[in-house]
């Protein structure tokens, strides 16, 4: 089933493209790359792992293995629809309805064997405990070995040492199951393009601040988790320089994403995943705009050559969901300031322990620069329990909130 | 003869390294999911996080705590990295450290491991005032083990049910151990040793393991014996888990030994072992069979990942090994243990027993 969507996917997006060049965008670029991605990881005929969320993906690229976080699958089951019968399937075989649905979404779809079978697994210890679970409970139902990465809490020399040599532990692990060696020259190659996605990305990131932000309700969304799949490979470049090239033409012709952006709002953690009505509502009826996601930043250096595996070890533990609260609560301050946003609106994921723990502390965060924020209750993958009127009702009394408080007028004549 | 009452330092995982603490002369204090205190924690974390962590947080928001001269806290799962989140806000004043606690136990993780308890070694070097030295650890070490045998030696007798006071006195008496000085403990462990003779063995009940996260009421003990179950073994972190001894060979790297003697104790869910998965759901059938149980009692806690994933495992381990399960999810209050109470009832009946 999922293999054959893929491919349709793939194809219509190239016929697209050909057919009418003016159709072109990032997002189109995007979301063609990834389904290519996806072609290779269900073809069958390409060595495949299976990952947790924070795993160096290039480095996996740079050894010949397509890898992938099996989160993404429970994410984008949810995008086509087609979530709700792998949620059913995993609480059937005993998870918890308590737990993670990206993570019963891919169980499910293991069970009803829709997953491909990998080559081996590695799980991550960030973003959440529940995520190194499943990857083990994938390990456990495809009978291939499991690697496990512990990303530590500290990001100081030993924490940065501790990772990286976790990473080249990982390698001799990867090699030894794939029966061939790292290629010296081939991981070189694989961080010159990482640096060089890193670079334009980067410079997209700094192009969506302006005001009107010129990204559109959809550009922005999961391109921050779900981009560093193709780090390492010239389809990571092709994106990053598609969004870089779209979001500077717009810029300099001050084109807004949403025409009358009045109000500028910041998304934390991820999307809801299922189709619904609230982001095209919110623009529609009040110009309110989700200007910037949690995860669509670069907080890393480039990856030094001459040392990569520190240099991923860094990359990883600068990822604010990782470490203390405080460096999270402090990267929202900075990417509130920085995007000049009105508020924030948290969607609470619902069996989320990492990402909507600490919801309590990250408002409190968040007020001492001024940006309230609005905690939904929601699950990000599962629309068995979406209620959209009572979101909407939330929503709009958040909105009236930021109204009153005068934002969004110094932006009116600047948008309009 | 030095008559200054010892401080206490707070910790809330049974991985922490309580000879060190001792070592560095303070008393160990474990702040239990138990109590009064009023729900405030989800002014600070989602009501979606496990019960434990918002009970440990409820006591030290509510002032349910002793004074503590600091905190060790234990980066071992999410819920634990949010109370350790929470905690420098909820009480600023306090000296807290978060020690980082790898998931295997390789060598690699245990160099690691090593460090930070050197760390933890330095920081409370700090906060006494006076080196904590490795010797001092390691003699910390043995003692811990003595205290630890002796409670193992107390479940063996609660397992036949020849400790007077069942397992709400054995639960007690473990608390108890993470709440006092160590000294104390072993004095009131050569105390009952010597009583032991004259317990009556009572009615047994049947035989069950239970496992799970966090159980640390006498009472909720009490009720399951009250339905009939003899918990026959344990694999709890408040229970047989939370002290266990840790081997040191007394040759060279005393704390590279105690950094792979933790990391390679009885696995809470939240420990993985490459390149095998299902080690949890392997040990659980292992003890059941060994300790002879009929059955196997989870209490887990809601919202608990780490254990909820790896259930249906542990459903398919004991199923193949021909045990029933019962699994009963909790929230650190008698109150939800009591509402299974005709489930467990029910469990005991099918396994053969009658509720007394």
């Amino acid at each position: 089933m999922i293999l054959p969507y893929i491919k349709e996917l793939a194809a219509g997006i190239e016929a697209s493209l050909r057919s009418d060049p003016n159709q072109d965008s990032a997002r189109k670029r995007f979301t063609l790359e990834i389904a290519r991605l996806g072609i290779r990881l269900f073809s069958g005929e390409e060595r495949v792992a299976w990952c947790g969320v924070f795993a160096p993906f290039d480095l996996l690229t740079a050894v010949g293995v397509t890898s992938c976080f099996a989160e993404f699958v429970g994410g984008w089951l949810a995008t086509i629809g087609a979530v709700q019968p792998m949620l059913e399937k995993a609480e059937q075989a005993g998870y918890s309805t308590d737990s993670c649905s990206y993570h019963r979404g891919v169980i499910g779809a293991a069970l009803e064997g829709m997953m491909p079978e990998p080559d081996f697994l590695i799980a991550t210890s960030t973003p959440c405990s529940g995520g190194m679970a499943t990857t083990e409970n994938l390990s456990r139902h495809f009978s291939k070995d499991l690697f496990t990465i512990h990303i530590p809490r500290d990001d100081g020399p030993e924490g940065v040492k501790y990772l990286a040599d976790q990473y080249r532990a990982m390698v001799d692990f990867v090699t030894a199951q794939i029966g061939q060696p790292m290629d010296a020259a081939r991981l070189r190659q694989a961080m010159e393009k990482t640096n060089r996605a890193r670079a334009l990305l980067d410079e997209a990131y700094a192009l969506a601040q302006a005001v009107p932000t010129p990204a559109r309700r959809r550009d922005m969304s999961n391109l921050g988790i779900v981009l560093p799949l193709l780090f390492g490979s010239e389809a990571g470049i092709e994106v990053a320089r598609a969004y870089r090239d779209e979001f500077a033409r717009k810029v300099k012709a001050k084109i807004a994403g949403v025409p009358g952006e009045r109000i500028r709002l910041m998304w934390l953690q991820n999307r809801i995943q299922f189709s619904n009505p609230l982001e095209q509502w919110l623009e529609e009826e009040h110009k309110a705009v989700l200007v910037f996601d949690e995860l669509n930043q670069i907080c890393w250096d480039p990856i030094d050559l001459e040392d990569p595996y520190i240099g991923l070890a860094r990359r990883a533990l600068s990822i604010p969901l990782g470490g203390p609260i405080e460096r999270r609560i402090r990267n929202l301050q900075q990417h509130a300031r920085a995007y000049r946003v009105d508020g924030a609106i948290n969607p609470c994921h619902w069996g989320c322990r990492q990402g909507t723990g600490g919801r309590g502390l990250v408002e409190r965060g968040l007020k001492e620069v001024g940006v309230p924020v609005l905690n939904l209750e929601v699950d990000c993958v599962d629309p068995r329990h979406f209620s959209e009127g009572q979101l909407r009702t939330r929503l709009e009394a958040f909105i009236e909130m930021i109204e009153g408080r005068g934002a969004g007028g110094a932006r009116l004549e600047v948008a309009s | 003869m030095n008559t200054q009452t010892p401080q206490r330092m707070g910790f809330a995982c049974a991985y922490t390294p309580l000879p060190i603490i001792d070592a560095a002369g303070f008393v160990p204090f474990r702040v239990l999911p138990m109590g009064d205190a009023p729900d405030q924690a989800g002014s600070f974390l989602h009501d979606n996080i496990c019960p434990h962590v918002k009970r440990v947080l409820d006591r030290a928001l509510g002032g349910d705590v002793p004074e503590l001269a600091g905190v060790v806290l234990m980066n071992s799962c999410d819920a634990m990295r949010r109370v350790s989140d929470a905690w420098a806000t909820a009480r600023p004043a306090d000296r807290v450290i978060t020690l980082d606690l790898p998931i295997a136990c390789d060598d690699t993780s245990v160099a690691h491991f090593k460090a930070e308890l050197a760390r933890l070694m330095e920081r409370l070097s700090e906060w006494s005032g006076r080196p904590v030295t490795v010797e001092e650890v390691v003699q910390s070490v043995d003692r811990y083990n003595a205290l630890a045998a002796g409670l193992e030696r107390l479940a063996d007798y609660a397992a036949v049910g020849a400790l007077s006071g069942g397992h709400r006195v054995l639960q007690e008496i473990f608390n108890r151990s993470v709440t006092r000085s160590v000294d104390e403990s072993l004095t009131e462990l050569d105390r009952l040793a010597a009583g032991q003779g004259d317990s009556q063995q009572t009615d047994p009940g049947v035989p069950v393991l239970l496992f799970g996260n966090v159980l640390p009421d006498p009472e909720a003990l009490e009720l399951l014996e009250a339905c009939g179950c003899r918990v026959v073994a344990d694999d709890v972190c408040t229970g047989s888990r939370q002290l266990v001894c840790y081997q040191l060979d007394g040759q060279e790297d005393p704390l590279a030994q105690l950094a792979h003697a933790i990391l390679s104790r009885p696995a809470c869910a939240r420990t993985l072992v490459s390149p095998q998965a299902g080690l949890l759901a392997g040990q659980v059938a292992a003890r059941a069979r060994e300790c002879g149980a009929k059955g196997a009692i989870a209490h887990v806690m809601k919202f608990c990942d780490p254990y909820l994933a790896r259930l249906p495992a542990i459903r398919d381990a004991l199923r193949e090994a021909g045990l029933p399960l019962l699994v009963l999810e909790g929230d650190c209050t008698l109150r939800s243990l009591g509402q299974h109470r005709t489930r467990i009832e029910a469990f005991v009946e099918m396994l053969g027993g009658s509720p007394p």
